[in-house]
């Protein structure tokens, strides 16, 4: 019986059932008021492609937010792993998948370098990666003027057009064709997730990296390699936001220094609305999707009825304070009711903290 | 201990000083003399002028182990404000200047009550308040230019050249001074230094630690107002572009200039001068016909160098200390400051 009705209460409370209700509330309202909203071609499709390459960029911060840091440089490493990925297709016509894995890696050691600096030199994490934000605000557009006249690469590889802008619809099976509106690069986004989300929860890695965040000394006493696993967190976070930047300039088809700019806002409000704690030790992977969408689903509406790209910037701000607000509050009665349930002896409890979703 | 640290302060600044005279040396000889008419001195110290109080703004914040994301938006949002009142509403000019740096004081305020009343990071709280100020920006500004036609008075500010030298050049280096003998003598900035430096030793000597971050944002956002008035003294007019790349220039400055990012000091000479030696690389810049990407560039791994190697620097005595005697079961100190962020939020 009070297993039961905590059950009830602890789906109500969690906040990505909320999320969802909220964006089903959205949709229809906005539906309602602006048919044009479920247009698959204008509205549908385009607003699926925000989600995918955002929700990759939420998941490169959320991972370093797993261990209570975080990564300002999201824009500035999807930057230069987009440009990596450009130069190789460009310079050496590789095939689809070698420049993805370029980017990927020219992503990862940056978030490296970072890693390395923040742990074993000691350097807070904001500061090390604003600085390295700004070496890359620098670097990127000096090297895209170097190599390519007009600031800009367009990339023919083949597959690549295929990948960023084609739809469900374009791929038949005999007469049956995807529904049309569903992009291609969404399952990007959806294998990312499934990876991060997989890593969380089953490898032992995933667990060693939010033990680290709910407590280091605790860690280093589990005899964790904390210095390694923060080192893996900012390498992970590279790599996906490399992986965002490709998804980015591949949605449009030219690489340009330009990508990554509006990242940072973005990548904070996903898992901060999703539930993932600043402090560390929580991630949630649905959570961070569910986030980023509400607000993309904000974003198109307020279009829809006309209000400018100021408007957005005041609203966003406004939302990314109160959801920080939330999350202090929510943080507050979490450490509440883990002394209720430390008072009342249950140990199961304590390890479903750590549990990812 | 404090003889050995003023001397330390003092050899950072020496180093700073000697880069200056070797870059100036070296753009003088490149240029052939150029660089040191008095035009082109003139044009070196009217946009030195800014990033000298931006620099400035931000080392407020920093002195108290917190961040100012939110400085080029706060600036260009009361820049802006003011040139509109004074454009569409008649509003005097000089009241105007007056507005603009009170806005960033309020702004400034704001930020500050925010982050004690939510206990959150004030990194996170400036990035949402620098989205709100610069959407709010462009909400008031749109697309258009207003020109310093509108305020003749505050324009004249911008043009006049007491010694040769541009006017504002002169108030940048008389607020940096106010500011240096601030951080010495007044009770209200020794507190922001203690909380600061050490947060619970300030409370357990009676200082409240929430004032302290109010008024350290509150002082960071005034001098982004005045950094506002300059705007509308020295540029040809107000909009919405004001303000977006001051966000590197205002961390190079006081990060160059040897603050601590963990809080607790302060370097006015260090940070002018390394506004300076900013402008410096950006005049060669421009001499030497490169792209101005460059100049970020340089200046961002500059700062992550300066972070990286002041970090190992200031641990190695301390790491020396431990291993002579080590703690039977102390963790790696490197991996616990890592993994704690180190702010007071």
């Amino acid at each position: 019986m009070t297993s039961r009705s905590n059950r009830l209460t602890s789906v109500l409370s969690d906040n990505r059932v909320g999320l969802l209700l909220l964006i089903i509330v959205l949709v229809v309202l906005i539906g309602s008021l602006k048919p044009m909203f479920f247009s698959p071609a204008f509205v549908i499709g385009p607003m699926l492609t925000s989600i995918a390459i955002f929700t990759v960029v939420g998941l490169a911060q959320m991972v370093v937010l797993s261990v209570g840091q975080m990564n300002l440089a999201v824009g500035g490493m999807a930057a230069i792993g987009a440009m990596g990925s450009a130069i190789v297709f460009q310079a050496f016509d590789v095939p689809l998948i070698v420049g993805i894995a370029v980017g990927l890696v020219v992503g990862g050691a940056v978030g490296a370098l970072c890693g390395v600096l923040i742990a074993y030199a000691g350097v807070n994490s904001f500061v090390v990666t604003l600085a390295m934000s700004f070496a890359l605000l620098g670097l990127v557009p000096a090297v895209y003027s170097w190599v390519s006249t007009g600031n800009a690469i367009t990339v023919q590889t083949p597959g690549l057009a295929e990948l960023g802008r084609s739809k469900l619809s374009d791929l038949c099976i005999g007469d049956t064709c995807g529904p049309d509106g569903v992009p291609l690069i969404l399952f990007v986004a959806v294998a990312a997730m499934i990876v991060i989300g997989l890593l969380f929860s089953k490898a032992r890695i995933g667990r060693e990296i939010l033990l680290t965040g709910s407590s280091d000394r605790a860690a280093l006493l589990s005899a964790i390699p904390v210095p390694r696993r923060i080192i893996t967190v900012h390498t992970l976070s590279g790599m996906l936001a490399a992986l965002a930047g490709f998804m980015l300039g591949a949605s449009t088809g030219s690489f340009t220094p330009g990508i990554g700019q509006e990242f940072m806002l973005q990548s904070f409000l996903g898992p901060i609305l999703g539930g993932t704690l600043l402090a560390g030790g929580y991630v949630s992977v649905i959570g961070t999707f569910l986030g980023i969408t509400i607000t993309v689903v904000i974003r198109q509406g307020l279009l829809l009825f006309g209000v400018g790209i100021e408007g957005l910037n005041i609203l966003l701000g406004t939302i990314l304070l109160i959801a920080l607000s939330a999350d202090r509050i929510r943080s507050v009665a979490g450490a509440r009711s883990r002394l209720r349930a430390s008072r009342q002896q249950s140990p199961a409890k304590s390890k479903e903290e750590a549990v990812v979703s | 201990m404090s003889a050995r640290l003023a001397r330390l302060a003092r050899d950072q600044n020496t180093i700073l000083a000697a880069v200056i005279v070797a870059g100036v040396i070296v753009l003088t000889i490149s240029s052939s003399g150029g660089f040191l008419s008095p035009i082109s001195i003139e044009t070196f110290f009217q946009f030195l002028a800014i990033p000298i109080v931006i620099g400035l703004a931000q080392m407020a914040a920093l002195a108290v182990n917190q961040m100012n994301l939110a400085v080029g938006a706060i600036g260009g949002f009361a820049a802006c404000s003011a040139a509109v009142l004074i454009a569409d509403f008649g509003v005097p000019p000089w009241l105007g200047g007056i507005i603009a740096i009170l806005i960033g004081l309020a702004a400034g305020v704001l930020n500050g009550l925010i982050v004690v009343l939510t206990q959150i990071n004030g990194f996170i709280v400036t990035l949402a308040t620098m989205t709100i100020l610069s959407g709010a920006q462009y909400a008031i500004v749109g697309t258009r230019t207003i020109t310093s036609a509108n305020w003749p008075e505050i324009a004249a500010i911008g043009t006049a050249r007491p010694l040769g030298i541009p006017l504002i050049f002169w108030i940048a280096v008389g607020i940096a001074i106010l500011l240096s003998v601030a951080y010495r003598q007044t009770l209200f900035a020794r507190n922001m230094l203690a909380s600061g430096g050490n947060p619970l030793a300030a409370t357990l000597s009676g200082i409240s630690n929430n004032r302290s971050l109010v008024t350290a944002h509150g002082l960071s956002g005034l001098l982004c107002g005045v950094a506002a008035f300059l705007v509308l003294a020295s540029l040809p007019g107000a909009n919405k572009s004001i303000g977006e790349d001051w966000l590197l220039s205002s961390f190079a400055a006081p990060i160059i200039g040897g603050v601590s990012l963990t809080g607790g000091t302060v370097a006015v000479l260090g940070t002018v001068l390394a506004a300076t030696i900013v402008r410096l690389v950006d005049s060669a810049r421009a001499q030497f016909q490169l792209e101005p990407s460059w100049v970020n560039f340089v200046i961002g791994a500059v700062v992550l160098g300066t972070v990286a190697l002041d970090r190992v620097r200031t641990r190695r005595p301390a790491t020396r200390q431990r291993s002579r005697r080590p703690p039977p079961d102390a963790p790696p100190t490197a991996a616990a400051r890592a993994i704690d962020p180190g702010a007071p939020a």
